[in-house]
């Protein structure tokens, strides 16, 4: 399995917290091409964390089995 | 010094007359005079910061009295820095507070940053943040970031003893978020992620603890769950003095932007061309003569479908990402180039035949 997190607003445009996919062996890229197409997260700007470390480049990354990825959108209020 | 004051924290090991003496020394800045900048204030003058500057040129409106907790119901309508600057006075009048009735901007962020040893972002805008940060590169000092989202929030401090920056953390600059007024928000989530800004301000002078740096904190107020994320420099995120000068020139450069209403007006200018580089499936859709559409992200490669010669008006949601696009054709050889402030949003709000017929009159 792969837990997916979502935060601020992406978790108001997916109406969850996060959610779990059943694990195949992809590149991250596809989970993410995946995710903003199934939610239309286009003109969202967020990084991606993966087990709590932050992807300088999320291209090249290949999801292994019981990882945990967040979708950080930076946050503006004050 | 002033001890019985402060005895309850002198007596702290972790503190004591020593500390106390790095409190008095402190200069710290606070950016935003808002729901965060209430929070943090109090603590850091009643805590014994030596020098605190406090910059905002708003004035204190009805909506923001249920977070920005430190202003009086009589005072709406008088400066918030200079409400604030009373207050934190009243409460310890031993320390020395600069109440700045002026908005943040790249011609005083250098000078000013350069008076204070940390800055706190008390900001309700990612434009601000950007500068904070690049102005907090330029003079090597760290930046204390906040910010709240609905019932979340996010803490960090950037370009601590060289360590990472806002940029690294977040690099894509021209994207939309909402602030309080939009997206809405209680008093006590800004109230809680300020006392996290404030701790790691007194982390730092005091030299205890370990300061959140390279880690982003992100706080849920509905589940109390905390996280950390870290995250390393990345190269592609340095500024210097004369990267600051070059990005700064142009995108603050009030001349390379127009008012929507001013723009609409030479719209049947045969030399004149909107151009709107949202993506397709942004809305409103604007609906003017004369408009091509090429989203930002194809630019460097769409742009000769224009005319060189031609006066280009770009716009694009807000205002932000047509600063980068009016940019990009510049560094193009476009001379003629202005970014609609407000972008389509400005746009959509003025009736365009009504513009028109006060020109035919």
């Amino acid at each position: 399995m792969i837990l997916v997190k979502y935060f601020g607003a992406i978790a108001e445009r997916t109406k969850s917290q996060g959610e779990e996919f059943s694990f195949s062996d992809l590149p991250l890229s596809d989970l993410l091409l995946a995710l903003e197409q199934k939610y239309q997260l286009g003109q969202l700007s967020f990084s991606v964390a993966v087990n709590q470390k932050m992807l300088q480049d999320a291209t090249d990354y290949r999801l292994k089995s019981n990882d945990i990825i967040a979708l950080l959108p930076p946050f503006a209020g004050g | 010094m002033e001890t019985t004051r402060y005895n309850r924290q002198i007596i702290l090991p972790e503190v004591g007359t020593i500390g106390q003496q790095k409190l008095q020394q402190a200069k710290i800045l606070i950016i935003g005079a808002g729901g965060l900048g209430a929070a943090v204030l109090p603590y850091l003058a009643a805590a014994g910061i030596g020098e605190i500057g406090i910059i905002d040129d708003d004035r204190i409106e009805v909506t923001n009295l249920q977070r920005q907790v430190i202003y009086k119901n009589s005072a709406v309508g008088k400066s918030k820095v200079l409400e604030a600057k009373a207050m934190a006075l009243a409460l310890n009048p031993s320390i020395k507070i600069n109440a700045i009735t002026e908005k943040l901007d790249s011609k005083n962020a250098i000078s000013l940053f350069s008076q204070y040893d940390i800055m706190v972002d008390a900001t309700d805008n990612l434009n601000t943040k950007y500068l904070i940060n690049d102005a907090c590169c330029v003079t090597n000092k760290p930046f204390v970031y906040g910010s709240v989202y609905k019932f979340q929030g996010q803490v960090s401090v950037f370009n601590y003893k060289n360590g990472p920056t806002y940029r690294c953390l977040f690099p894509e600059e021209s994207v939309q978020v909402g602030n309080c007024n939009d997206a809405g928000v209680m008093g006590i989530s800004v109230g809680i992620i300020g006392m996290f800004q404030a701790n790691e301000v007194l982390k730092i002078v005091l030299e205890i603890g370990e300061v959140i740096h390279g880690k982003l904190l992100v706080y849920n107020m509905l589940n109390n769950e905390q996280q950390m994320f870290g995250f390393s420099k990345s190269d592609a995120a340095t500024m210097d003095e004369s990267a600051f000068e070059k990005k700064y020139a142009v995108s603050e450069n009030t001349d390379s932007e127009i008012a929507a209403v001013t723009a609409l007006e030479q719209m049947h200018h045969p030399e004149v061309v909107f151009l709107d580089v949202r993506n397709f499936d942004e809305y409103p859709k604007i609906t003017i003569v004369n408009t091509i559409q090429i989203p930002l992200d194809t630019l460097e490669k769409e742009y000769r479908q224009l005319e060189t010669n031609a006066t280009v008006f770009v716009f694009c949601q807000s205002g932000i990402r047509s600063k980068k696009a009016a940019e990009i054709l510049r560094n193009n050889n476009f001379r003629n180039v202005k970014s609609i402030a407000g972008g389509a949003i400005a746009l959509d709000k003025i009736d365009t035949y009504k513009v028109l017929e006060t020109l035919q009159d």
